[in-house]
C-alpha cells in the first residue's frame, strides 16, 4: 500500500508539472526568429501559442480548454479583450491542437479554467498588446508613452494619428518580447466585472453550434454499437442474418465493447440492432449488486477506517465521555451517472499511418494519445478538433467512447462516427460512486460539538481497475491522476492518495471542535467510477452540512447561528453565510409546512452557502425557493457566475432528488429520461444568487454551486417535517419514512401523525 | 416519398417507420435539431409539424404526409432573428446549449398560440423540454421577454 501511495504521489507531480503555461515570457532568440518567421509567411502577428493578431486586426485566440456550456469561450474572449484592448466581437476563439508542449495536458475539469487563465491569458494578451505598441511607436518615431490603444486602435495623443493595431501585425513580430509586460490593475478594467453576454449564445439559438453528433464529413459510415446486458460480457454468437439485410449495412463485428453495426446511415445501424440476435458471455460484473455492497458497508462501518488523514484529539474518548449526548447516524448516496443532453459519441478517420478525431472532449492530449495507440500511428499525425460538448460534468473527461471509436474505425478507410442511445449513456458510464458515511458526534450539556467522527466507505477513483485497460494498459491512472492533480492538488500532502476524492470536503470539515477523525476504507468494486460534477463534494457536502444540522436541532440551536459561531477560524464561509442568511431572512415565518434549511460549503476555493425552502404538498416535496451567496474572489463576468450557480443548483437538486444508478446482478437497472429523472421546469425552484466580490484572485464557478444544494433541502425538509433525509435520492426515502411514520401513527392509534401534519 | 420542410418540397428515399429525426439530420443534413433520448422524453428533437410541437424522435417520416414541418434552420434568417432567440440571448440562455433549439422550438409554438402565457402555462408546456444544465429560470424570462419584443415588433410595424 505505502510503495503504491508512492509511486502514485510521484505520477501526480510530474503530471502537475507538466501543464505549465509557455508563452513568450522568457524571450529566447529562438522564439524570436520564430514569430518573425510566421509573421513573413502568413502575414499574422503570433507573439506566443495563445494569440494571433491579423492584419485585418482581428484577434485570433487558441483556448487549451473545451466548452461544455461553463462558459470557458466567453471568458477567454473576455481576458484577451481586455488586456490586448480590443472589442470582444473582434476575438475568435477556437480549441487548441492538442499540444502538451504549449499547453500542458489540456484538461477541462476541476473548476480550473478561470484560476488557470486569469493571468497567463492575460500576459499572453498583454506580451502583444506591448509589442503592437512598440511596432506602432517605431512606426510613426514617436515614444511609446506618448500612445494609447483602445477598442483594437492605436492612437497617438497629440498628433491625431491613428490605425488599428492590424496595420502593425507584421511589424510587432520584429520588436522585442517584453519580460513582464504589465498586466491591468482591477480598477482599470473595463471589460472584467462586468456582464457580457455569452460569445456562443448566437451560434446556439441558431442550431449553427457543431457539436460532436453534428459532424458531417464527406463518404462518412455511421455506426451503432450493442451492448452486453452487463458490462464487459463478451458477444459469444452472433446471428446476423437478419440485420443484414437492412439496406445500407457496411459491416457487423464483435468487439472489445459489444457488436457494432457500421452502416452508411445511422438510422439504418439503428433499424438493424433490432434484428441482430447475440447470445452473451458473463460480464465482468455479474453478479455485482448495488444494495449488497450498502449492507456489506454497513456491516464493515464499525470497523476502524483503512485511513484517517485527519484525526484531532481523540473522538474515541469524546463519545464515550458519560456527560455528552451521542447521535450516530448513516448517510447514504448511490451511484449516479452524469447523463449530459447529449449522449456519448465520437467521429475518427484512420487514413495510413494519421487519425483525425471529431471530438467533444474534455481531454485533448490523452484523446491524441489513445487514438494514436489504438490505429497504430504515431501521436504527431493525430489531428484532435474539439466541437462544442453537449454537456460535460466530467462524463467527457474519460475516453471510453473515443477508444471505441478508434476500435471500430481503424477497420475502414472511412470515417466512421458512432453514437450511443441513451439508454447506453446511462448503462455504460462511468459513474460517481457510492457512498456509505457512518457519522458519529457527540454534544455536551451546553450543546456544544465536542467530537466529530465520519467514516467513509466508497471506490477509489484512481485505485480503480478499469475494462479498458487490457487494451491500453496503464491509461486510467495516468489520467486520472492528472485529472486530480489539477482538481485537488492541496491534498496530496496527505500521502493517501485514494482517499482524496473520497475525502475531500469531508476532512477539511470547517466546524470547530476538539475532536475530529475523519475515516476512509476504500470499496474494490469493478464498477466503473469517474469525477461527476463537484466529485467528492457532492455527497461530503451532503453529508456534513445534514450532520452538522443534526447536531444544531440536537443542541436546541438555530442551525445557522449554531453554524456561524464554530467558523471563526473560516472567515470565508462565515461571510457567506451570514450573507445567505440576511439575503433569504433566515428565520422568517414560513407557511405551514414549509421550511428553511441552511448549508454552505467551500469547494474548489470558492465559497458557496445556500438557504432553500421547501415544504410538503400532496404528500409531495416542493422546492419553492434558492437564495445563493457565492464568494469565487473577483467575479469576471457576474451573469456568467449566477448562471454556473444557478446550474449547479439544478444539477445537484435533480441528484438529490431523484437520481441513482442500481446494480442488480450486474446490470444497470435505469435506461432512459423516464427512470433516471432530472429536475423539469415545473419543479425548478425560484433561484436568487448574491455575488460576494471579494478581493481574492478569481477561482472557479462550475462547480461549488452544487455541494449545499442537496443538504440545505434536506435540512429544509428536516423542519418542515421532521423527517431527516440521510439517504439519496430523496423522493423514495421521503417516502418510505412517510409510511413508516403512517405505521408508528396507527400503531399508537393516535391522529397526530406527521402525514396529517404536512398533508394538507 | 415528398416532404414539406421549411418551406421547400424534399424527396426522401427511407422506409415510412425511420423517425422523422434521422430524415432530417441525416437525409437532409439539417443539424440544428438534435437527439437526446429517441422516446420522446427529453425535447432536444423538438421541431414542428404545422406550427405545432412535436418530438421528431418519436415519430415515423410516413405519418407526416402532407403536413409542413419546420426546423430551427426554418424560423429565422441571417441577420434578423426570431424573437425568442433574440430573448433567449439576451437572457444569456444557453450553456452547453445541446437542447435550446428544442426549447425555443417549444416556445415559439407555444407563443403562436398562447401571445401571452402565464407562468403556469409556461411550465406546463416547457416541462415537456429538459436541460441537465438548469436553464429554466433563464427560459422562463426569456419567454416572458419574447413577448415584450414580439410586441415592440408589432409595434414598429
Amino acid at each position: 500500500m505505502k510503495r503504491r501511495d508512492f509511486l502514485r504521489v510521484s505520477a501526480l507531480a510530474s503530471g502537475a508539472l507538466a501543464v505549465g503555461i509557455n508563452f513568450a515570457g522568457c524571450a529566447s532568440a529562438r522564439q524570436r526568429r520564430e514569430i518573425a518567421r510566421v509573421a513573413q509567411e502568413s502575414g499574422v502577428f503570433r507573439p506566443n501559442a495563445f494569440v494571433t493578431v491579423r492584419p485585418d486586426s482581428k484577434v485570433e485566440i487558441l483556448m487549451p480548454k473545451s466548452e461544455m456550456g461553463q462558459g470557458v469561450t466567453t471568458l477567454f474572449a473576455t481576458l484577451v479583450a481586455e488586456e490586448l484592448e480590443v472589442k470582444v466581437e473582434d476575438v475568435e476563439v477556437t480549441v487548441a491542437p492538442p499540444s502538451q508542449e504549449e499547453y500542458g495536458l489540456m484538461i477541462t475539469g476541476g473548476s480550473t479554467s478561470t484560476p488557470d487563465s486569469f493571468f497567463s491569458i492575460r500576459t499572453a494578451a498583454a506580451t502583444a498588446r506591448e509589442m503592437l505598441l512598440g511596432a506602432a511607436a517605431a512606426s510613426w518615431s514617436v515614444s511609446r508613452s506618448e500612445l494609447t490603444v483602445a477598442d483594437g486602435v492605436i492612437s497617438h495623443k497629440s498628433n491625431g494619428k491613428s490605425e488599428p493595431i492590424g496595420t502593425f501585425a507584421a511589424d510587432a513580430a520584429t520588436q522585442d518580447i517584453p519580460k513582464d509586460p504589465k498586466l491591468k490593475k482591477r480598477e482599470e478594467f473595463k471589460i472584467l466585472g462586468q456582464r457580457v453576454t455569452r460569445v456562443d449564445a448566437y451560434a446556439k439559438v441558431t442550431g449553427t453550434a457543431t457539436f460532436g453528433m453534428d459532424v458531417q464529413l464527406p463518404n462518412m459510415l455511421n455506426a451503432y454499437v450493442v451492448r452486453p446486458p452487463v458490462l464487459g460480457a463478451p458477444a459469444k454468437k452472433i446471428d446476423d442474418a437478419e440485420a443484414k439485410k437492412v439496406p445500407g449495412i457496411v459491416k457487423i463485428f464483435a468487439f472489445e465493447r459489444g457488436v457494432a453495426i457500421v452502416a452508411e446511415k445511422y438510422w439504418q445501424a439503428k433499424m438493424a440492432a433490432a434484428k441482430l440476435e447475440v447470445t452473451w458471455g458473463k460480464g465482468v460484473l455479474e453478479g455485482f449488486d448495488s444494495e449488497q455492497l450498502r449492507q456489506l458497508s454497513a456491516a464493515y462501518s464499525d470497523k476502524k477506517p483503512a485511513t484517517a488523514p485527519r484525526n484531532d484529539g481523540n473522538v474515541k474518548r469524546a463519545l464515550e465521555r458519560d456527560d455528552v449526548t451521542v447521535l450516530d447516524v448513516v448517510y447514504d448516496a448511490p451511484y449516479l451517472s452524469h447523463s449530459p443532453m447529449s449522449p456519448m459519441n465520437c467521429t475518427i478517420q484512420v487514413k495510413g499511418d494519421s487519425a483525425e478525431v471529431w471530438a467533444p472532449t474534455q481531454m485533448q492530449v490523452f484523446t491524441a494519445q489513445v487514438v494514436a495507440k489504438v490505429a497504430d500511428v504515431p501521436q504527431e499525425n493525430v489531428t484532435v478538433n474539439t466541437t462544442f460538448l453537449g454537456g460535460g460534468f466530467g462524463r467527457r473527461g474519460i475516453f471510453d467512447f473515443i477508444i471505441e471509436t478508434a476500435l471500430i474505425a481503424r477497420e475502414f478507410d472511412r470515417p466512421v462516427k458512432v453514437i450511443w442511445s441513451r439508454e447506453d449513456d446511462t448503462k455504460f458510464c462511468y459513474y460517481r460512486p457510492q457512498s456509505y458515511n457512518r457519522m458519529r458526534g457527540a454534544i455536551d450539556a451546553e450543546g456544544n460539538p465536542v467530537a466529530w467522527s465520519h467514516h467513509n466507505l466508497s471506490q477509489s477513483l484512481i485505485a480503480q481497475k478499469d475494462l479498458l485497460s487490457e487494451i491500453l494498459p496503464g491509461w486510467i491512472p495516468q489520467a486520472m491522476n492528472s485529472m486530480l492533480s489539477r482538481a485537488s492538488i492541496g491534498l496530496f500532502r496527505s500521502g493517501t492518495v485514494p482517499a482524496v476524492t473520497a475525502l475531500e470536503g469531508a476532512r477539511d470539515m470547517p466546524y470547530k471542535m476538539d475532536n475530529v477523525r475523519v475515516g476512509y476504507t476504500p470499496v474494490v468494486a469493478d464498477v466503473p467510477v469517474l469525477f461527476w460534477r463537484s466529485v467528492g463534494h457532492s455527497f461530503n457536502g451532503f453529508v456534513v452540512e445534514s450532520f452538522i444540522d443534526e447536531m444544531a436541532h440536537a443542541a436546541k440551536k438555530d442551525p445557522f447561528e449554531y453554524r456561524r459561531k464554530l467558523l471563526d477560524e473560516h472567515p470565508r464561509q462565515k461571510a457567506v453565510l451570514e450573507l445567505v442568511a440576511e439575503k433569504a431572512n433566515w428565520g422568517k415565518k414560513m407557511p405551514a409546512g414549509f421550511g428553511q434549511g441552511i448549508a454552505q460549503h467551500h469547494s474548489f476555493g470558492s465559497h458557496c452557502a445556500q438557504v432553500i425552502e421547501a415544504g410538503v404538498v400532496d404528500g409531495k416535496i416542493v422546492i419553492e425557493k434558492v437564495t445563493a451567496v457565492i464568494d469565487c474572489g473577483f467575479a469576471l463576468n457576474p451573469d456568467m457566475v449566477k448562471a454556473q450557480i444557478e446550474s449547479g443548483i439544478i444539477y445537484g437538486l435533480s441528484a438529490a432528488m431523484f437520481q441513482e444508478i442500481t446494480f442488480v446482478n450486474g446490470a444497470v437497472q435505469q435506461a432512459n429520461f423516464d427512470t433516471y429523472k432530472s429536475i423539469r421546469m415545473f419543479q425548478s425552484p425560484e433561484i436568487e444568487v448574491h455575488i460576494l466580490n471579494t478581493d481574492n484572485d478569481p477561482t472557479g464557478v462550475g462547480e461549488p454551486g452544487l455541494p449545499p444544494a442537496a443538504p440545505a433541502l434536506a435540512n429544509a425538509i428536516f423542519a418542515a417535517t421532521g423527517l431527516r433525509m440521510r439517504r439519496m435520492p430523496f423522493k423514495p426515502e421521503f417516502e418510505r419514512l412517510m409510511a413508516e411514520s403512517r405505521t408508528r401513527g396507527e400503531k399508537k392509534q393516535t391522529t397526530a401523525s406527521i402525514t396529517e401534519e404536512v398533508g394538507q | 416519398m415528398k416532404l414539406k420542410i421549411n418551406g421547400e418540397v424534399k424527396e426522401v428515399e427511407v422506409p415510412d417507420d425511420v423517425p422523422l429525426l434521422w430524415v432530417i439530420r441525416e437525409e437532409l443534413g439539417l443539424v440544428g435539431t438534435k437527439f437526446g433520448c429517441g422516446k420522446a422524453l427529453c425535447g432536444a428533437c423538438t421541431v414542428h409539424v404545422d406550427g405545432k410541437a412535436v418530438r421528431s424522435c418519436s415519430v415515423g417520416v410516413g405519418d407526416i404526409g402532407e403536413r409542413e414541418v419546420t426546423t430551427v434552420e426554418g424560423i429565422f434568417e441571417e441577420g434578423s432573428l426570431h424573437p425568442v432567440q433574440q430573448a433567449w440571448i439576451e437572457e444569456n440562455v444557453p450553456q452547453c446549449g445541446y437542447c435550446q433549439i428544442g426549447q425555443i422550438m417549444s416556445a415559439v409554438a407555444m407563443l403562436a398560440k398562447t401571445p401571452n402565457p402565464t407562468d403556469e402555462q409556461i411550465d406546463a408546456v416547457m416541462s415537456a423540454n429538459l436541460c441537465r444544465c438548469g436553464t429554466y429560470p433563464r427560459i422562463k424570462r426569456a419567454i416572458k421577454r419574447a413577448v415584450e419584443l414580439s410586441a415592440e415588433q408589432k409595434g414598429g410595424k
